[in-house]
């Protein structure tokens, strides 16, 4: 009963504030000789109890973050979205306070825990169990505690049978979740996870997915990282864009991901004008067949900027050849610029039992989409002209930009569709599903 | 039921100001980290122990190997009169055996806080726990393998029938100070360590060069540049006096060793306060 009458105490009645961050910078430089040096410098100064002047850059440097402020209460899940570089990493440095702000200020209450997938201090060496004790111990719990939470940890871990075997007889998965088993059963009242919840099978991710969300209903504060939008959609209210040390936005997570999914797709918009003109080869150089021009067509076959989501389109090749040549093979390989830099596709003409024969002269050779499934953002295809092993002419890089009007908001690409309700009055479209049944069964006797 | 026991929210601000400029949080802050350090310290003493010799085989024996090769090789030396060594209170074989496990603390005191801080990067740089757990587990490791030397010192003793008198019972107080004396030298070192390989690597050179200034292989000189230049090795006092209150108990330099004493212990408290300054501003500047 005592036990219940502290829980009601201790657990504030409503949504502390747990952190505040304002108006914080930091800035980095990329040289590393400087870089070093004016470590050295920072320390000097600070050892004499100088002012470092800290908010002006010296040369070389750059802001890493630049004036961000936010706050975090507590049961709060707060997530952190931006490209590599962007300073996501940087910002929970400082809020471990490992590193110091170069301005600004940064107000943590309560016990801070990083959720990191290999465990820090792990030593290869050394068992399971005495991992475990070095680990939590480093995280900042006392022998008692970690005594008692040892099974669970064991046990969450999935790794009981390997306890005392070192760890470097462990698959990377199994260090995975010995880390993170470690991490999670710390509770502290901030747990900062940055992209850890990409390790480790589905199965696992689930458990640590659903581990989560139990701290957070016993009020535990998370500040979550992730590239994965929809991993940051799940888990939080709240989000905070950061682009090159920037505050872009703060709030609903929903509108913070749109706005960052948008600027994904949409980098390096300008130099993709779906027209690429090549420069002419002069004969000597030619193999026989060289590319011209490479673009777009509507339906209409008028020549467009770029193809819409969810529209049919051709992709046109203008080529000149020196004499009529049988059997061209055509391969595209395209990337997505705007997403991780991803093969999306990988056509070849000759897969698809068309045989193309190059007439003498220029000519056109069109890939007729009965519907283009891109999503938006910039592409860079690469393109072949090919026959068996001989390769005319390449394009080492076509970029390309596609719109799009209609909603593929968290969609990997467009699935062109159609929608109907048929009505079932004698039932038989039920009879239809019973004797497939049926027959998958019998299928299945033999 | 543990985790809703009324427990004040500790609070941390970070500020890009010296924290030399609020010395009584400064202070505070150094005590109750000390406090909290002292179980992880001794959680990553027994791990950094334990992984020590288990990819060895000859394991605790390398403890003794050095001492042994030293005294073989420099009594040959002696004994063919290549190298002059002057006479010793204690039979030489014994004599530089018993300074080289004395040597040997020292260095293992120096280059423990440098390979700690550059080994526990990964760990400092995403981990904020009280840094003094890496120097305080060093320094108990520094101890613990004096312990496993000492098994040889015992020996060594009763094989050359050494006599000891009572001050043997001091003798731990200034090794301690020789200990103590290491560490500070390296925790100062240790976050430049971390930033420039410079460091480890002259660290080896100097240590090298440092043994022959002191009076390991040989007894203390008295006269000359050289003797001038081992008189003034602060390593010298704290040596020699550990080895005489183990053996003659006969102190031949106790002002000097006071001296050396006392700056020592300055000295590695105003290394600590550097050391806990410095430390993110290192951690800044390598990945993490």
């Amino acid at each position: 009963m005592k036990l219940q009458e502290t829980k009601t105490i201790t657990k504030p009645t409503e949504s502390e504030t747990l952190i505040t961050v304002e108006n914080v910078s930091k800035k980095f430089c990329r040289d590393l000789k400087k870089s070093l040096f004016y470590g050295v410098k920072d320390i000097c100064t600070d050892l004499t109890g100088g002012r470092r002047r800290s908010d002006t850059l010296r040369t070389g440097e750059f802001w890493a973050l630049d004036n961000i402020s936010f706050d975090l209460k507590q049961g709060e899940a707060l997530g952190l979205v931006g490209a590599n570089g962007a300073g996501k990493s940087t910002l929970l440095r400082i809020l471990s306070g490992l590193i110091k702000p170069d301005t600004g200020s940064v107000k943590v209450r309560g016990r801070l825990a990083p959720l990191i997938a290999l465990g820090a201090g792990f030593n290869p060496i050394l068992t399971g169990r005495e991992n475990i004790y070095a680990n939590m111990a480093i995280l900042g719990l006392p022998t008692q505690q970690i005594e008692e939470k040892f099974e669970d940890v064991v046990e969450f871990a999935e790794i009981s049978e390997a306890i005392d075997a070192p760890v470097q007889t462990y698959s990377s998965g199994m260090a995975a979740r010995l880390g993170f088993a470690c991490a999670i059963h710390v509770e502290p009242e901030i747990l900062l996870i940055d992209e850890v919840l990409a390790v480790g099978d589905v199965r696992f991710k689930l458990k640590c997915h659903q581990r989560l969300a139990e701290l957070k209903k016993q009020g535990t504060a998370f500040i979550l990282v992730s590239h994965t939008p929809y991993i940051v959609l799940n888990a939080c209210e709240r989000s905070i864009y950061l682009n090159q040390g920037k505050l872009i936005g703060a709030g609903e997570t929903e509108q913070i991901i749109q706005k960052y999914e948008q600027d994904l797709r949409l980098s390096g918009e300008g130099t993709a004008t779906g027209l690429t003109i090549l420069p002419q080869k002069p004969e000597a150089e030619s193999l026989g067949l060289d590319m011209l021009a490479l673009f777009f067509r509507n339906q209409d076959q008028e020549i467009v900027e770029a193809p819409q989501t969810g529209e049919p389109a051709y992709l046109c090749i203008k080529c000149k050849a020196h004499e009529a040549i049988a059997d061209i093979d055509l391969r595209f390989k395209i990337n997505y610029l705007s997403g991780e830099n991803k093969q999306v596709l990988d056509i070849m003409s000759v897969n698809d039992n068309t045989s193309l024969n190059a007439p003498e002269g220029i000519f056109e050779v069109q890939m007729y989409m009965p519907c283009c499934t891109f999503i938006e953002g910039v592409y860079t295809a690469k393109v072949y002209v090919k026959k068996g092993m001989l390769s005319f002419d390449l394009v080492p890089s076509f970029r390309f930009r596609v719109d799009c009007k209609v909603n593929i908001s968290r969609c990997a690409f467009y699935q062109p569709r159609s929608w109907h309700i048929l009505a079932d009055e004698k039932g038989q479209s039920w009879q239809e599903i019973e004797r497939y049944k049926e027959n998958l069964i019998l299928q299945k006797g033999e | 039921m543990t985790k809703f026991a009324p427990r004040p929210l500790a609070q941390n601000i970070y500020t890009p100001e010296s924290i030399l400029r609020h010395p009584k949080r400064l202070f505070t802050r150094m005590w109750y980290d000390l406090l909290a350090s002292r179980e992880l310290a001794w959680r990553l003493m027994v791990r950094d122990i334990s992984a020590q010799y288990r990819q060895s085989v000859l394991g605790v024996a390398w403890a003794f190997i050095p001492p042994l090769v030293m005294a073989a090789g420099f009594t040959l030396a002696g004994e063919a009169q290549v190298i002059n060594i002057g006479r010793t209170d204690i039979p030489y074989p014994a004599y530089v055996m018993f300074s080289t496990a004395l040597w040997q603390t020292f260095v293992d005191a120096v280059n423990g806080p440098v390979t700690a801080v550059t080994k526990a990067k990964p760990m400092l740089a995403r981990v904020n726990f009280p840094r003094e757990a890496i120097i305080l587990a060093k320094v108990g490791e520094v101890f613990f393998n004096f312990a496993i030397k000492l098994i040889l010192i015992i020996g060594i003793f009763i094989w050359y029938r050494i006599a000891i008198t009572w001050t043997i019972i001091l003798a731990p107080v200034a090794l301690i100070h020789l200990i103590v004396f290491g560490t500070f030298i390296g925790t100062l070192l240790s976050p430049l360590g971390v930033l420039y390989d410079d460091v480890a690597r002259g660290l080896t050179m100097a240590t090298g060069f440092w043994l022959f200034l002191t009076p390991v292989v040989y007894s203390v000189p008295e006269s000359g540049l050289f003797g001038a230049l081992v008189q003034l090795n602060p390593v010298t006092p704290l040596l020699v006096t550990t080895r005489e209150l183990a053996t003659t108990g006969i102190v031949s330099e106790p002002v000097s060793f006071w001296i050396v004493s006392l700056l020592t212990w300055i000295g590695l408290f105003l290394t600590w306060i550097a050391f806990r300054i410095a430390i993110p501003y290192v951690i800044e500047r390598v990945s993490s």
